[in-house]
């Protein structure tokens, strides 16, 4: 109710400031609390090879979750990225058939299919007015659809032997990592310094002020879902080197772990709150649940179980935050 | 026995150290209406919401029916027949009118399947009883608010209500159906219901109330009997200072013509309508909720395509547009009814807020320029005293009036010619009312024409300089200011034949 409560203003300062301290630090605190957990439960974390290959793999994901708490922010959804991941590893093999020098244009085609696809899946939305769930589950199957048509099931080619360096570290660095990092550090500045990163948080926090507001909503909402293709495809490029060959399910799961990340790094599931700083922590969290049920030697079952309570845990906590009296 | 239904005694409440409630003593009397007025923040919700069960006083002893009252929950509330309408409904679009003046508590026959033949009938029945014909299978997603409203107080009374108290239940009503409201509850107070009114609206408080109680910063200022106060008095004693006038005037010529719209329709109830805005005027827009205004002023804006007619401005090259974005480029401005859902970007901050119709002049290649947005954010903070802790605060923290003032700084940083105000000082109190005025009397000093639509005819008639009615999505009259009155409006904007003229 809009009647307002006594004395709102030391009252509402308080709220906003206890509810911005679980939205900027929450997820950072978990974190440190696992980093310690570690130390105690899993030891070899800690050594440099394991550090190094902790931040290969969250860099495969977190290159996803940029483009996911994009589509986030402005209340949007992607889940046919699992078909873009199949899509860039069939381009490269197709396109290269292994040879190294065709790596570039290979990866310019697999951009070009990427984009399309999140065209399709922004125009679906906007146009359309297909809710994002159905419209990007849609897309997926349509999009892998193709790809096993394209490939009559026995995909074939070559993935070239220069992809293969996003496999190699030097102390703890690696080209997913500074991919990551860079993309992070680009994205970043969008968001918070550019008049764009302002539209996205615009159209995601409330769609028809930002529209009477002089904003081309539908515009923002495309380019949202066009660039968390791209993002998608730069991920399966990293995916194709990773596996080294062909595979029909590569990057399963990510989707859904993009999703978690972002969410459990404090971006609203309805769009308008939230940011990458939290979700680089929430790439982390989950990457090191896994490393560490992996270290552990628990089943996959228990790390599922674990993931799972991490990501409702950190939803209750925000919500819980976010209550508007 | 004491002669009260309820007493609410020495309540105090803090939040947090913060003082809300401070030695507030509140009686009532069966079939009386008692009116409880203060500005926003004065303590009126906390004290409701004590009453409701939802917060626990932390000092005082509430008195209900002669007895004393412990730590009851909002159900028992409810069941020891206290009701409380709430300004923001609190209904199931999806489910009927008996769904929903029955939910939770439908009748039912054995293994809790629905009795619907008595659900129907029951909600029947306590329709006629508030005099309101109405399909009990209609959906309340089909019901005007205004008819949505009559829905609550139908739940209030199937639930045996014998105080009722209603948050601003005329925020968003107008004309007859006031007249409906005020009807039902002198009905309500004849069959002998306690009714506590919270209301903006001074003029309703003098129409119904029998007594007065006055809040300010939390503590009681005076509770009166209605026939021992007059307006001024009323608004001193809520303010704490005499406004001398309540609709500030200035004096001024009519300016040059600077917005025409012409026969203008749009895919909504809006039909054929004309008019014509002068620089530095305010031209009001009156009618009943529903009547079309706010299509008029979507319209007008491009928000609502239109499907004939045109608008265009005489000034600038005689622009015209058909989106919002070409709109605000032209020099318009709409501050819209529903604050928000249309207006605030609650989850963002006041900063963003403000310079989000304004990026390109604070961005250099498309990149934020700091100095320059916090030097536009800090003048509008001044300009229109926003009360906030920091620029960085999301919007959904501010109370009601600087949410609307936050909304208005946003489209005077555009610089318009031309501003569309709906319903601007709704759920606002009178202390920020009058800013709004002023704010709006410095617009037309600097030219700036207004558009106002109200539902409060005091403030229509009070501020425009030419005032249209509007019925069944025409506009039907004009009157020019001083020749209009609320009987005048009145009786245009509830016109059945909305053909005539008058002028």
């Amino acid at each position: 109710m809009s009647v307002a409560k006594p004395h709102e203003s030391a009252k509402q300062v308080n709220g906003w400031r206890a509810r911005k301290f679980v939205a900027d630090y929450g997820v950072y605190i978990a974190l440190l609390l696992l980093l310690l957990a570690a130390a105690v439960l899993t030891p070899k974390l800690y050594e440099v090879n394991t550090i190094a290959v902790v931040m290969r793999q969250a860099s495969q994901l977190g290159i996803v979750a940029i483009g996911q708490t994009l589509i986030l922010l402005v209340a949007g959804l992607d889940l046919s990225i699992g078909g873009i991941f199949v899509m860039t590893s069939i381009v490269v093999a197709d396109v290269t058939n292994g040879r190294d020098d065709l790596v570039i244009p290979a990866i310019l085609i697999a951009l070009a299919l990427g984009a399309l696809v999140g065209l399709g899946n922004g125009v679906l939305v906007t146009k359309r007015r297909v809710p994002p769930f159905v419209a990007t589950l849609g897309m997926l199957v349509l999009v892998k659809g193709a790809t096993q048509a394209y490939t009559r099931g026995v995909p074939g080619g070559f993935v070239p032997e220069v992809l293969g360096i996003v496999n190699q570290s030097w102390f703890v660095l690696s080209i997913p990592l500074l991919l990551w990092l860079g993309l992070n550090a680009v994205f970043m500045f969008v968001l918070g310094r550019t008049a764009y990163g302002r539209k996205v948080y615009a159209v995601g926090s409330n769609t028809e002020a930002a529209r009477l507001s002089g904003i081309s909503v539908d515009t923002i909402r495309i380019s949202v879902y066009v660039l968390g293709s791209c993002l998608a495809v730069a991920s399966g490029v990293v995916l194709t080197g990773y596996v080294g060959y062909v595979d029909r399910f590569i990057g399963t799961g990510l989707e859904l772990d993009s999703i978690a990340a972002a969410i459990v790094g404090g971006t609203a599931f309805v769009g308008g709150r939230g940011g990458l700083l939290g979700t680089i922590a929430g790439v982390l969290l989950i990457q090191l649940l896994s490393t560490m049920a992996l270290l552990m030697g628990l089943d996959i079952q228990v790390q599922f179980i674990i993931k799972g309570l991490v990501i409702l845990g950190a939803v209750t906590l925000y919500s819980l935050a976010n209550v508007e009296e | 026995m004491s002669d009260y239904i309820l007493e609410m005694r020495n309540i105090s409440k803090s939040f947090a150290g913060v003082q809300a409630l401070k030695d507030v003593t509140i009686r009532c009397k069966p079939g009386q209406v008692y009116g409880l007025v203060g500005e926003n923040g004065a303590g009126k919700s906390t004290l409701m919401k004590i009453l409701a069960g939802a917060y626990k006083a932390d000092a005082g002893e509430i008195i209900y029916k002669g007895e004393q009252r412990e730590g009851a929950t909002a159900g028992e509330v409810i069941d020891s027949g206290i009701s409380i309408i709430y300004q923001e409904l609190a209904l199931v679009s999806q489910m009927s009118v008996a769904e929903n003046i029955f939910l939770g508590r439908e009748p039912r026959y054995a293994l809790g399947v629905l009795n619907l033949r008595e659900l129907h009938s029951r909600s029947a029945a306590l329709l006629t009883r508030l005099g309101i014909r109405l399909d009990t299978r209609l959906p309340v997603s089909e019901l005007t608010v205004a008819q949505r409203q009559l829905v609550e107080i139908a739940k209030a009374l199937s639930q045996n209500a014998d105080l009722i108290v209603m948050d601003e239940p005329s925020a968003i009503l107008a004309g007859s159906e006031l007249d409906q409201l005020f009807s039902i509850i002198e009905s309500l107070v004849e069959q002998g219901v306690t009714i506590i009114y919270i209301s903006h609206r001074l003029d309703e408080v003098f129409r119904i109330a029998d007594e007065v109680t006055v809040l300010k910063d939390g503590e009681l200022v005076e509770t009166r009997p209605i026939d021992q106060l007059d307006r001024p008095t009323l608004v001193e004693l809520m303010v704490g200072r005499p406004l001398d006038e309540i609709f500030p005037q200035t004096d001024h010529e009519q300016g040059e013509l600077v917005m025409v719209a012409e026969h203008i329709s749009s895919d909504t109830i809006l039909e054929d309508a004309s008019l014509e805005l002068y620089a530095g005027e305010i031209l009001g827009i009156a009618g009943m909720v529903g009547s079309g205004r706010t299509e008029l002023a979507r319209a007008l804006f491009g928000a609502d395509p239109l499907t004939s007619g045109e608008v265009r401005l005489v000034t600038n090259k005689g622009a015209s547009w058909s989106n919002p974005a070409k709109a605000i480029e032209s020099g318009l401005a709409l501050v819209p009814e529903d604050r928000k859902s249309h207006g605030l970007f609650t989850s963002l901050s006041a900063r963003i807020n403000v310079t989000l119709p304004i990026l390109s002049r604070i961005t250099r290649m498309g990149v934020l320029q700091s100095q320059a947005e916090d030097e536009i954010v800090e003048a509008a903070k001044e300009r229109l005293s926003i009360v906030m802790a920091s620029a960085d605060q999301e919007a959904q923290y501010l109370s009601g009036g600087n949410q609307q003032k936050l909304v208005l700084a946003k489209w005077l940083e555009t610089n318009p010619t031309v501003v569309i105000l709906d319903e601007p000082t709704r759920g606002v109190d009178v202390g920020a009312k009058f800013e709004i005025y002023k704010l709006m009397r410095q617009l037309n000093d600097r030219g700036i024409a207004i558009v106002m639509i109200s539902s409060e005819l005091p403030e229509v008639i009070g501020m425009s300089d030419r005032i249209l009615v509007m019925n069944a999505g025409r506009i039907v009259g004009e009157f020019a200011h001083g020749e209009a009155s609320e009987a005048g409006i009145i009786e245009l904007a509830t016109m059945a034949d909305s053909g005539a003229n008058h002028s």
